[in-house]
């Protein structure tokens, strides 16, 4: 047993290596990594702003040990997608509705707002609210987000 | 954080054998949302961490006997046990508590054993648990014993589990006729950390209660049961003046304890309102 290890996971699609100690978080494996989009606000797993998904699961990366990634498949908001411009329907729609002042909360946003719409396609205003209560945003953009996951549900549906 | 050594064994079994009854910086984590919350202020510095993430899958799963009891895996994730069919047919309260606890990533990853074991009296179901007569089941090198989650609570984050015995399963008893229901208090955002937290339950044959559980929570040092509002609900029928009467017995009784979300005289008078409202709720549901 060692407190630091080498570790190899899948990140955005890419296979990487990486060594990490067991005392770091997710967050900083992957500024490690050359990402900032996932970014440790709150520090306490509240606020969605270090949202990064593991195994298909939206995780919050401050409160996850970096070394557990070993294996995983780790996805975060610098995934190209398949749309216009590498974005998505999500990301489109939060740029259409101006879903964000300062962005800082956003990756977290979008990330979170895919979860949702991945098992409920078509959700009501209250399915988005509470979905996305673990998701701070401190511009108040929350008239704005509801109106861009509405719009990204209906994107996505074609 | 100061850093640490990372065990990941494979079998309960040897999870067990890698606990040392004479240190308590060596630990079992199953989410490890809670202990990376006690890690980052410091107040927690381990020597060394065991995942229980790789053991047995079995401890991951919840499965419902013929008798309509459950038998939950301590490995159970949160959001895996609020997804579960059997747990919203015998015991939907469980579903209805989990709505509000935390956000969906913390219940993607934090357990019902880590849940239980943490001993924060702020907790959600451990109160829930007790109203519904759960039990644990846990596992130590001198063996396996069960206990009732109303035994498990000694004290502020103190659990009557050895440093070298951790939980491995919940029992939940069928509940043939029992009706329950959760009340959670917050004075911010909804899934917040709670006020005051009432767990209800009984037995009714639709207006007579009888043999009922009354707990309140994040008011005390630990999850308490309140006897003095049981024994005015057995054998009573509801009405008005029945559930102004529980309110009263619950504030004579439950000494509670002030902290960030409210002062001691406020939640009390939360637990006057509410008991009955909790009632009405088990009522319904």
């Amino acid at each position: 047993m060692t407190t630091h290890r080498t570790i190899a996971f899948t990140l955005n699609g890419r296979p990487v290596t990486a060594h990490a100690g067991n005392h770091q978080n997710l967050v900083e494996l992957l500024q490690g990594q050359g990402l900032f989009g996932a970014r440790e606000s709150c520090a306490q797993g509240l606020c969605g702003c270090c949202t990064v998904i593991v195994d298909g699961q939206a995780v919050s990366g401050c409160l996850t040990m970096a070394t557990l990634a070993d294996g995983a498949d780790v996805r975060t908001i610098e995934e190209p997608q398949a749309g216009e411009g590498g974005l998505d329907a999500v990301q489109q729609a939060f740029i259409e509705t101006g879903a964000f002042q300062c962005g800082f909360c956003t990756p977290g946003f979008i990330l979170m707002s895919r979860q949702l719409l991945d098992a409920h396609p078509d959700p009501t205003d209250d399915e988005i609210r509470h979905y996305l209560a673990g998701n701070l945003c401190r511009c108040a953009a929350y008239p704005e987000i509801i109106k861009a996951v509405r719009l990204a549900a209906k994107k996505r549906r074609g | 954080m100061s850093p640490f050594e990372l065990a990941e064994p494979r079998t309960l079994k040897s999870a067990v054998k890698l606990l040392d009854a004479g240190d308590e910086s060596v630990r079992v984590f199953g989410g490890c949302t809670a202990l990376m919350l006690m890690m980052k202020t410091g107040v927690f510095q381990p020597k060394r961490l065991i995942s229980l993430r790789g053991i047995e899958a079995r401890y991951s799963k919840v499965t419902s006997a013929g008798d309509g009891s459950l038998r939950i895996g301590a490995l159970t994730t949160l959001a895996a046990l609020g997804r579960a069919a059997a747990v919203k047919k015998r015991a939907p309260v469980i579903v209805d508590t989990l709505r509000t606890l935390s956000n969906v990533r913390v219940r993607n990853v934090a357990t019902l054993g880590g849940h239980l074991a943490h001993g924060d009296p702020h907790m959600d179901l451990p109160p829930v648990l007790m109203a519904l007569d759960a039990q644990v089941v846990t596992a130590a090198t001198a063996g396996s014993r069960t206990l009732a989650v109303a035994d498990l609570y000694t004290g502020y984050y103190e659990t009557a589990l050895a440093r070298n015995e951790l939980i491995s399963e919940v029992l939940v008893p069928a509940r043939a006729g029992r009706r329950a229901a959760y009340v959670k208090l917050t004075t911010r955002g909804a899934d917040d950390w709670p006020t005051l937290g009432i767990a209800v339950s009984f037995v009714t044959d639709g207006k007579v209660l009888s043999d009922a559980r009354f707990v309140v929570s994040a008011a005390t040092e630990k999850p308490l049961r309140l006897v003095s509002v049981e024994a005015v609900l057995n054998g009573a029928t509801v009405d008005d003046a029945l559930l102004a009467r529980a309110g009263e017995a619950a504030a004579a009784e439950a000494e509670l304890v002030g902290d960030a979300r409210g002062s001691a005289a406020y939640k009390t008078e939360l637990l006057r309102v509410h008991a009955g409202r909790a009632v009405r709720k088990a009522l319904a549901a």
